[in-house]
C-alpha cells in the first residue's frame, strides 16, 4: 500500500517537471471550478422552475413566448434604479398566474404603476442588482436595506405621496400620529419637498398653570397622564416620586398670575341652581363637537379637537373655569376654542356643571408638603434636562434647539448606527418600531418618554417614520406627490376680527386655511341666501341634529350676524359665475314636474339625498327639503353640472347631466322650501 | 572591526570562475578555510519548475480560498456616514494603533519614516555582519548600556500607556537577559542559539514582534472609538 | 502512449515554427539547457546554473517566488478586471455590484484579486524578515536589499491605492484615515494630502488619482524594480547560500 502511494507520488511529483504539470492540471481545474459555479447560480435554478410551472398550465404557449432566459434588468438611472428582481420573479405582469402558490412567480397585485417605470426596490427596498435569494431580500454586510416587511409597505408608497391616500390608511394614520401627538416639538421632521412638519397638538402653555390648577393635580399628572384622562397625548416621563414632586414645586412656583388677574367666583354659582340646565346648555353649545367625556354608561362620547372633560372639576379651578368659559383668550389667547357669548347666568350653569364633573381618585392619595428651593432648583433642572419646554412654554426655560435627533432621514438609517437591545428585532423596522413602542428600554438614562399607543398606532407611526427615506429626499421632484399646505388666509376687517375671536377656522376651511371638521366657505356667498345665512348664525342647532359634532350657537348679537354674513355674502363668492345668473322667476311648473322625474326616476337622487321627509329615506347625502330657502340657484345649477369643480373630492357622482336636464333638476330642488326645518345642507 | 587582532579579511581572487565573496575569519574559528566548488544544477529545468509549482501551490491555495470566500464589499461610500471604527488596511493597523498614543506627526510620520531608513541603512553598517553573540564580549558595559536603554524606553511607552507596545518590549528584553546569563560554555541548545545572537538579530526580532502585536491588536482588538474589545465577544 | 506523447512533443518542437521561437532546440545537455535561459529575453536575468544547496526549500522557504507569484496573480486578474471598471463615482461601486452579480465569475475576479494584494503584502514582509535573519542582505547584496525594502513600500502603496477602488465604506475610510496621517507631515502635509487625493478631501478626483496610480504608474514602477530585483541576485551571486559554506560542505 505504501509502496503503491509511493509509486503513484513519484508517478505524479516525482521530479519537478512532471510535478509542474500536475500542479498545472490541479490548478485548471480549479480555475475552471468558478464559471461552473457561475452555470449552476441561483436564478438559473428559479427560471427552470419557471418553465417547469408554467409548461404545466393551460396557456403555456403564450407564457413561453413571454419568457426571456438569462440576467433580467429594470435600469432606470435617474432614480438610481438598477432591479434585477424580474430575473427570478417572472411572472409578474402574467395575469394568468394571479392564482400561483408561489411567490416567487405570481402575478403583482395590480397597481397604478407601471413596473418598468418604477421597478421594484423604489417601494418594497432590498438590493435589486442582487442576482442571489439571500442578497437581494436580506440585511447582509454589505447592505443595509432589506426588503420591506409587508405590514410597512406603506413606507413605499409615502416617500413619493405626501397627501393622504385612501389606498394607504396605515400611512395616511402613522402622519397624522406624529402630528398630533407632537412628535415634532422634539425630532425635527423635513419631508422631501422641503417643509418642515408642524405639531397641532397646541400643548398648553404653562405660564399662569397656577391660575388654573393644583399642585397635587399638576403631581398626579405628571406622574401618568393617562390616568387622568385615557385620550390625554401627554406622555409618561416615568418619574419617581421625588421628581414628580420636584418638578410639580417648579412648575407651579414659575407660575405668574394672569394679567388682568381672574375674577372671584360669583356668589351663586357655588350651587349650580339646576344641574340639568348645565347639561342642556352644555349639549346646546354642542361642546361635545371638540370635547369628549365620559357618559354614565362609561362610553366616551365627543370630539378630540379639545381635551377630554371626564374629570375637568378635579383639574381646574372654579375661578380659572368661570374665566375660561367666560372668554377662553384671556388665558391662552391663542387657543382654538372660540369665543362664546355666553351671559352672566349661563357662565355661572356651566361652570357649575364643568365643577362638578370630578375624578377625585385621581389626587385623593397626593399630599405634598410646601416645596423648598432645593427642591425647586431641582424641578427646574429636571424640566430642562427632559426637555418640557419643547411643547410647553415655561417662564424662565428657552425652547430647546435640535432636542432630539432629527427623523428626516430614519427609514434609511444605517443598522450599524443603531444600538440595539434584547427583545429587539435586528432591523430597522424592528429598531424603530421598538423605539416607539418603549423608548425607555433603550436605556435607562434616555429622555424620550413613554407613549400610550396601541399596536396597530405603533405599526402605523412606524410606517410612516420609515417613508423618510434618502430617496424620498433625493428623487427628482417631479416624482413627489405633494401634500395639501394649509395657506395664510387670514379674512380682515371686523369680520375677520370677529370670525377669529368665534376661531371659525378650527373647523371651517377658507381659501385653504383652516380645519376640516365643517364644511369648506371659501364660496359660501355664492352657495347660499343671505336671509338663510343670518338665520343660521341666530339659530344654528337645527341643522343636522343626527350628527355629534354641530355647528355651535355662539349667542351672536343681531350687528356681529350681520357684519359676518355681510363680509361673507361679499368676500366668499366663486369667480366663476354670478349667484344671481339664474333667478328663480326663470323656472315654470312644467320644468319643476319633469325635475321631479328626474330626480326620481333618471337619476334615482332619493337613494341617497331626502327631497320629500314623508317618502324618501335617503341617508348618505345631505336632505334636500329645504334647498329653496337655502341655497342660490346659479349654484344648485353648477353643482349639478359637476360637483367636484367646487368642491374637490366630494363623493357626489358627476351625472354630466345635460344642460336641460340640470335646469329642470335646479328647478325642482329650488321648489323645495320645507317649512320649519330647514334640513337641506350642502353636502 | 578593522582591528588585525580580530579577524582577517581575504577577497577570493578569481571573480572570473566565481562571483566576489568576502571570508570573515574570526580567531575562534579554525584558520584553515576550506573552499570547495559547491555543487550546481541548471536553472532550466530544475530551478524554473520548481519555482513554477511552488507559485502555482500558492495560486491553487488563493484560487480555492477565492472561490470560497468573498472579498468583503460594504455599502456604497458616504462621507456623511463616519463607520465607528473606521480602521485602515490591516498592514497599517500597527501604525494606527501607536496614533492611538502619540501625535500623528510621532506616530503617523517620525516612526515608519525612521523604520524605512532603517530598513536601508541595515546593510551599509556593516550590522550583523560579525555575526557575533551579543553578550560574548564586553558583557558588563554592555549590559549597562542595555539596561539603561531599556529603563529609559520603558518608561517613555509608560508615560504615553502604551503598554501594548511596552509588553513585546519586555518580552524581548527577558530573552535578552537570558542569554546574558547564559554561561560561555553552553553553546548548544535553545540557550546557546539564544547567546549567539548578535544585536540587530535583537533589534529586528523586537521590530518584528511589536508589528505582529500591534498589527494584531489593531486588527481584531479595537472597536467602536477605538476602544478595546474582545474578539470572541460581539 | 507515453510513447505517442513524446513524438508528438518532439514534433512540435522541433517544428519551424517552434525553433524559430525557441533556437536552443530539445536537446537534453547542458548546452542546450542553458541556452534556453540565455536566450530567453525573461529567464536571462537569472544565472545558467545555480548553487543546490540554495533551492532547498529551508534557504528561502521560496518567498521571493511566491511574492512574484501574486504579482503575476495580480496582474492577470487586474487587467481582467479593468475591462468592467468605471473610476467614476458612484459607478465604480455599481461596478462592484455587477462584477458580483452579473458579470460571470466576476466574483471570483475579484476575490482572487483581493485576496492575492493581501498574501501579497504579507509574503512581502515574510520575504524580507527572512532575508535579513538569514543574513542574505550583508554586501555584496546591499543595493539589492535596499531594491527590496523600496518594492516593500511599492507593494504597500499598490495595495493602498486599490484599496479606495471598490468606492464603499470600507474602501473610502480607510482611505479618508490614511490620507490624513500624510497630512500631519510637517510644513508640507496639507500639500502632499492634497497632491495625493488631487483634492482637499477623498472624492472623485482622489478615485481617479489612485486608479491611475493603481493601474498605470505603480505597477510600471514594480515592474522595473522587480526585474532589477531579479538582475541583481544574478550579479551579486546568485541566492545567498548561507552563513557558513563550511557547514554546507559538512553534509
Amino acid at each position: 500500500m505504501k509502496n503503491n502511494l509511493h509509486a503513484l507520488w513519484q508517478l505524479f511529483f516525482g521530479d519537478s517537471a512532471r510535478a509542474f504539470g500536475s500542479a498545472s492540471v490541479i490548478l485548471l481545474v480549479l480555475l475552471a471550478v468558478a464559471p461552473a459555479k457561475n452555470y449552476f447560480s441561483e436564478w438559473r435554478h428559479y427560471q427552470k422552475q419557471y418553465l417547469h410551472l408554467i409548461r404545466g398550465r393551460a396557456d403555456a404557449v403564450t407564457l413561453e413566448r413571454h419568457f426571456q432566459g438569462g440576467i433580467q434588468q429594470i435600469w432606470i438611472p435617474e432614480q438610481q434604479v438598477t432591479d434585477r428582481c424580474t430575473t427570478c420573479h417572472l411572472g409578474m405582469k402574467e395575469a394568468s398566474l394571479a392564482d400561483v402558490n408561489s411567490v416567487a412567480f405570481r402575478e403583482h397585485p395590480v397597481i397604478p404603476h407601471k413596473l418598468t417605470e418604477f421597478g421594484c426596490t423604489t417601494c418594497h427596498r432590498g438590493q435589486g442588482a442582487a442576482t442571489t435569494v439571500e442578497e437581494a431580500h436580506s440585511a447582509t454586510e454589505q447592505w443595509e436595506q432589506p426588503l420591506l416587511p409587508a405590514k410597512y409597505i406603506e413606507a413605499g408608497c409615502g416617500q413619493c405621496h405626501l397627501e393622504n391616500q385612501t389606498g394607504t390608511p396605515f400611512l395616511n394614520q402613522g402622519r397624522q400620529l406624529i402630528v398630533s401627538y407632537g412628535c415634532t416639538h422634539c425630532h425635527t421632521i423635513k419631508q422631501g419637498d422641503g417643509i418642515y412638519l408642524t405639531p397641532d397638538d397646541d400643548p398648553p402653555s404653562l405660564k399662569h398653570i397656577a391660575d388654573k390648577t393644583t399642585r397635587e393635580w399638576v403631581y398626579a399628572w405628571i406622574k401618568d397622564p393617562q390616568a387622568y384622562a385615557g385620550t390625554a397625548t401627554m406622555p409618561n416621563y416615568h418619574l419617581n416620586d421625588d421628581d414628580a414632586r420636584d418638578v410639580s414645586a417648579f412648575i407651579l412656583a414659575q407660575s405668574t398670575p394672569l394679567e388682568p388677574p381672574l375674577q372671584p367666583l360669583k356668589a351663586d354659582t357655588k350651587a349650580p341652581a339646576d344641574p340639568a340646565a348645565g347639561t342642556s346648555l352644555y349639549g346646546q353649545s354642542f361642546c361635545a363637537s371638540c370635547h369628549a367625556m365620559q357618559n354614565a354608561a362609561g362610553m366616551m362620547v365627543g370630539g378630540n379637537v379639545g381635551p377630554e372633560l371626564t374629570g375637568i372639576g378635579t383639574k381646574a379651578k372654579p375661578e380659572w373655569l368661570q374665566d375660561w368659559v367666560g372668554n377662553p383668550s384671556h388665558y391662552d389667547p391663542g387657543t382654538m376654542m372660540p369665543h362664546y357669548r355666553f351671559d352672566a347666568q349661563q357662565v355661572v350653569t356651566l361652570t357649575g356643571f364643568l365643577e362638578s364633573k370630578t375624578e377625585p381618585d385621581f389626587i385623593a392619595n397626593v399630599h405634598l408638603d410646601p416645596a423648598t428651593p432645593e427642591q425647586i432648583e431641582h424641578g427646574k433642572r429636571l424640566v430642562v434636562e427632559n426637555g418640557c419646554a419643547s411643547c410647553h412654554d415655561i417662564n424662565g426655560i428657552k425652547k430647546p434647539e435640535n432636542f432630539a435627533p432629527e427623523l428626516s432621514r430614519i427609514g434609511s438609517k444605517p443598522l450599524n448606527q443603531l444600538i440595539f437591545v434584547e427583545g429587539v428585532e435586528h432591523s430597522l423596522p424592528g429598531y424603530v418600531a421598538g423605539k416607539v413602542r418603549n423608548p425607555r428600554a433603550f436605556g435607562p438614562s434616555l429622555k424620550m418618554p413613554q407613549f400610550k399607543f396601541t399596536p396597530q398606532q405603533i405599526d402605523a407611526v412606524t410606517t410612516a417614520l420609515l417613508a423618510l427615506t434618502d430617496r424620498a429626499q433625493s428623487q427628482p421632484p417631479t416624482m413627489r406627490i405633494a401634500s395639501v399646505q394649509q395657506t395664510r388666509y387670514q379674512p380682515a376687517g371686523n369680520a375677520g376680527q370677529l370670525m377669529r375671536d368665534l376661531r371659525c377656522f378650527t373647523c371651517h376651511m377658507i381659501n385653504g386655511h383652516g380645519g376640516d371638521m365643517a364644511p369648506d366657505l371659501t364660496w359660501e356667498g355664492t352657495a347660499v341666501q343671505r336671509e338663510w345665512l343670518t338665520q343660521f348664525l341666530k339659530n344654528p342647532e337645527t341643522l343636522r341634529p343626527a350628527l355629534i359634532r354641530r355647528m355651535p350657537k355662539f349667542n351672536l348679537t343681531d350687528a356681529e350676524i350681520n357684519t359676518l354674513a355681510d363680509y361673507m355674502m361679499t368676500v366668499y363668492q366663486t369667480p366663476e359665475f354670478d349667484r344671481d345668473s339664474l333667478p328663480v322667476s326663470q323656472f315654470n311648473p312644467a320644468q319643476v314636474e319633469q325635475g321631479r322625474q328626474l330626480f326620481y326616476s333618471k337619476f334615482a337622487c332619493q337613494s341617497c339625498h331626502i327631497a320629500d321627509y314623508k317618502n324618501d329615506k335617503g341617508y348618505i347625502g345631505p336632505a334636500l327639503a329645504a334647498t329653496g330657502k337655502r341655497f342660490n340657484a346659479a349654484w344648485v345649477y353648477h353643482w349639478l353640472k359637476d360637483p367636484q369643480a367646487l368642491r374637490p373630492g366630494t363623493i357626489e357622482p358627476n351625472q354630466h347631466m345635460t344642460d336641460d336636464d340640470a335646469r329642470s333638476l335646479t328647478a325642482f330642488l329650488m321648489s323645495l322650501k320645507s317649512g320649519g326645518a330647514q334640513e337641506a345642507t350642502k353636502k | 572591526m578593522t582591528d588585525p587582532k580580530d579577524f582577517v579579511a581575504v577577497v577570493d581572487s578569481d571573480v572570473r570562475k566565481t562571483p566576489r565573496r568576502i571570508a570573515f575569519i574570526t580567531k575562534r574559528t579554525s584558520p584553515q578555510v576550506h573552499v570547495k566548488d559547491e555543487e550546481r544544477v541548471m536553472t532550466y529545468p530544475e530551478v524554473f519548475f520548481r519555482t513554477a509549482v511552488a507559485i502555482q501551490v500558492l495560486a491553487i491555495i488563493l484560487v480555492v480560498i477565492s472561490l470560497r470566500w468573498n472579498a468583503p464589499l460594504e455599502g456604497l461610500a458616504d462621507p456623511m456616514h463616519t463607520p465607528n471604527p473606521a480602521k485602515a488596511p490591516w498592514y497599517f493597523l500597527g501604525l494606527q494603533e501607536l496614533l492611538h498614543y502619540f501625535p500623528p506627526v510621532v506616530a503617523g510620520v517620525l516612526i515608519p519614516g525612521l523604520v524605512v531608513m532603517a530598513l536601508i541603512v541595515i546593510p551599509y553598517f556593516n550590522i550583523n555582519i560579525e555575526a557575533e553573540g551579543l553578550w560574548l564580549r564586553d558583557k558588563t558595559r554592555r549590559l549597562r548600556i542595555f539596561g539603561t536603554v531599556v529603563v529609559l524606553f520603558c518608561i517613555f511607552l509608560a508615560v504615553f500607556d502604551v503598554w501594548v507596545a511596552l509588553v513585546p518590549t519586555l518580552i524581548v528584553a527577558a530573552f535578552m537577559l537570558l542569554a546574558a546569563q547564559t554561561p560561555p560554555q553552553i553553546t548548544r541548545g535553545f540557550r546557546g542559539w539564544l547567546a549567539s545572537k548578535p544585536l540587530s538579530f535583537w533589534i529586528m526580532t523586537w521590530f518584528l514582534f511589536e508589528l505582529v502585536v500591534l498589527t494584531a491588536i489593531g486588527t481584531f482588538f479595537r472597536g467602536p472609538g477605538w476602544s478595546w474589545v474582545w474578539p470572541w465577544r460581539t | 502512449m507515453a510513447n505517442t506523447l513524446d513524438r508528438l512533443a518532439d514534433q512540435v518542437r522541433e517544428n519551424r515554427i517552434w525553433r524559430s521561437i525557441f533556437r536552443s532546440g530539445t536537446g537534453e545537455s547542458n548546452l542546450h539547457r542553458a541556452l534556453t535561459v540565455q536566450q530567453n529575453v525573461f529567464l536571462h536575468l537569472f544565472s545558467v546554473k545555480a548553487r543546490k544547496r540554495t533551492l532547498e526549500f529551508r534557504a528561502t522557504w521560496y518567498l521571493g517566488a511566491l511574492t512574484f507569484g501574486t504579482f503575476l496573480i495580480l496582474v492577470i486578474t487586474g487587467i481582467l478586471l479593468m475591462l468592467y471598471y468605471h473610476p467614476s463615482v458612484p459607478q465604480a461601486y455599481a461596478d462592484m455590484k455587477d462584477l458580483q452579480f452579473v458579470v460571470s465569475s466576476g466574483v471570483f475576479l475579484r476575490n482572487l484579486h483581493r485576496w492575492s494584494a493581501h498574501a501579497m503584502v504579507f509574503l512581502v514582509f515574510a520575504h524580507m524578515f527572512k532575508v535579513f535573519y538569514r543574513g542574505a542582505y550583508r554586501p555584496p547584496r546591499e543595493f539589492n536589499w535596499v531594491i527590496g525594502v523600496v518594492l516593500l513600500l511599492m507593494t504597500l502603496l499598490l495595495s493602498y491605492t486599490g484599496y479606495l477602488l471598490p468606492w464603499d465604506q470600507l474602501a473610502f475610510w480607510a482611505v479618508t484615515v490614511g490620507s490624513n496621517i500624510a497630512s500631519a507631515v510637517p510644513v508640507i502635509g496639507a500639500k502632499m494630502r492634497f497632491l495625493m487625493l488631487g483634492g482637499t478631501a477623498v472624492n472623485a478626483n482622489a478615485l481617479l488619482r489612485f486608479y491611475v496610480l493603481h493601474c498605470v504608474i505603480l505597477p510600471f514602477a514594480a515592474v522595473v524594480l522587480i526585474a532589477i530585483h531579479f538582475w541583481r541576485i544574478r550579479k551579486d551571486g546568485g541566492i545567498y547560500p548561507g552563513e557558513s559554506p563550511a557547514e554546507g560542505d559538512a553534509k
